[in-house]
């Protein structure tokens, strides 16, 4: 039975984990019967919620699960003196006491050598620290040395630095001036917009050919306006398909305010919170799924819409029957 | 020996959790005895599934979440049938954590 099975399994992990932080307790000075009353309190809960079977008669069996193993499993075991206060479900000890980084188990079997090696990424701290070198580095501009990688992060501000102001798409090292009709530029100019106005030459760049560098800065805050909408669209309201309006934006019409009407036929109305899908709603709360499976997996694959999972080493929490497997196959489908 | 914090989820590990949050609320307990005892929870949980348990199970159902982060695996399931040798179990709403087995054979 499967109820027998898991309640034998679970009295013998909380046996195993007495005995083995048994010395652990001693060392740090407490009182073996503090160890008893984790025992008791824990045992206690279990059978609580039906986890486990009782009574235990561990003293005069202590490698089995005593006589009440072979009952079946009530949910809750009204012969049971204690009342717990609780619910079963208030994860507390996670708040009050979070597992620390270094005792923090997970992180261990996180290789640290075999990935390490595979997925090596020069950092700061694996090049020749100077005391290496025996003295102060030279940096040799003409040859590339591990000093090199660094140095850029050292580099102080100079007037230089103005060139990383460029828009992402301008390669960093190289300007190409503009000189293909109406947006031409000379690099003073160009330079100079980009030191004032950094985001106004971006939009100037995205309408290139059509909008010059003549355009006042009323003209540059009205073509902005439909640009603004459709990078940062909030308002719904005034633009509905962006993509049309994208190719309205570079031409000069579009700066007109009585563009703003919009000639859409789209009369379907703005996304809003009617359009959230229920579900979703309900796996934003995900604890709320009581029925819980914990497990290991060894693969997971997918076809189209089929999914298949081989698990192992799970514990199952369905319709309140705590059931233990070492294999378990899913077929799911999407 | 490398282990998962992940069965503290399960009803063993959240009862172990309740009862060393008390005892250590009522002073009886050090929070670090306390991290020591989940610690070997987590061993001795491990070793107890790997060792004595021998169950298999099959599950079917409609996939409604997927998700793959950290080396974690989460599915959650709508209407879906747990089978085991001696019974079986529908659910209309379940979810699957599981953690990368390889992590601790490493």
């Amino acid at each position: 039975m499967a109820a027998t099975t898991t309640s034998t399994v679970y009295i013998n992990v909380i046996e195993d984990v007495v005995n083995k932080v048994r010395e652990e307790f001693l060392q740090s000075g407490v009182d073996e019967g503090v160890l008893s009353q984790l025992q008791a309190l824990w045992e206690h809960k279990m059978m609580e919620c039906g986890a486990i079977c009782g009574p235990i008669e561990r003293s005069s069996l202590p490698k089995h699960p005593g006589p009440g193993g072979s009952a079946i499993t009530p949910v809750h075991d009204l012969n049971v003196p204690y009342e717990g206060p609780e619910e079963y479900e208030t994860p507390t000890a996670d708040m009050l006491f979070p597992p620390t980084p270094l005792q923090t188990p997970i992180q261990t079997p996180l290789p640290g050598t075999s990935e390490h090696s595979m997925y090596h990424l020069p950092t700061p701290s694996d090049y020749p620290t100077p005391q290496d070198s025996g003295g102060v580095p030279e940096v040799k501009p003409g040859r590339p040395s591990p000093y090199m990688a660094s140095f850029d992060f050292f580099v102080v501000p100079s007037g230089k630095r103005k060139r990383e102001d460029f828009p992402p798409q301008v390669p960093r090292t190289g300007y190409i001036p503009q000189q293909d009709g109406a947006g031409d530029a000379t690099y003073d100019v160009f330079q100079s917009e980009n030191l004032v106005y950094p985001k106004q030459s971006t939009i100037l760049k995205l309408g290139k050919g059509v909008v010059n560098l003549r355009l006042g800065c009323e003209e540059i805050h009205a073509l902005k306006q439909p640009l603004w909408l459709f990078f940062a669209s909030e308002d719904y309201n005034t633009v509905n398909t962006p993509a049309g309006h994208e190719l309205h934006a570079t031409t000069p019409a579009v700066a007109a305010p009585t563009d703003q009407g919009g000639d859409d036929d789209d009369d379907e109305p703005p996304l809003n919170e009617n359009d959230d899908d229920d579900l979703d709603d309900v796996e934003g709360e995900e604890p709320n799924t009581q029925h819980l499976v914990l497990a290991q997996f060894d693969k997971v694959t997918r076809t189209k819409s089929k999914w298949k999972c081989t698990l192992k080493d799970g514990i199952m929490r369905i319709n309140s029957k705590d059931i233990l497997f070492t294999k378990a196959t899913g077929e799911f489908d999407f | 020996m490398a282990t998962f914090e992940l069965y503290r989820r399960s009803t063993i590990g959240m009862c172990l959790t309740e009862t060393l949050d008390e005892m250590v609320s009522n002073g009886t307990l050090s929070p670090e005895l306390a991290i020591q005892v989940l610690v070997q929870f987590d061993k001795s949980m491990t070793e107890a599934l790997e060792n004595q348990v021998k169950s298999k199970v099959s599950v079917k159902g409609h996939l409604h979440t997927y998700r793959f982060c950290d080396n974690v695996w989460t599915f959650i399931l709508q209407d879906a049938i747990f089978k085991n040798e001696e019974c079986q179990e529908t659910v209309g709403m379940v979810k699957i954590v599981a953690c990368d087995s390889k992590l601790l054979t490493q």
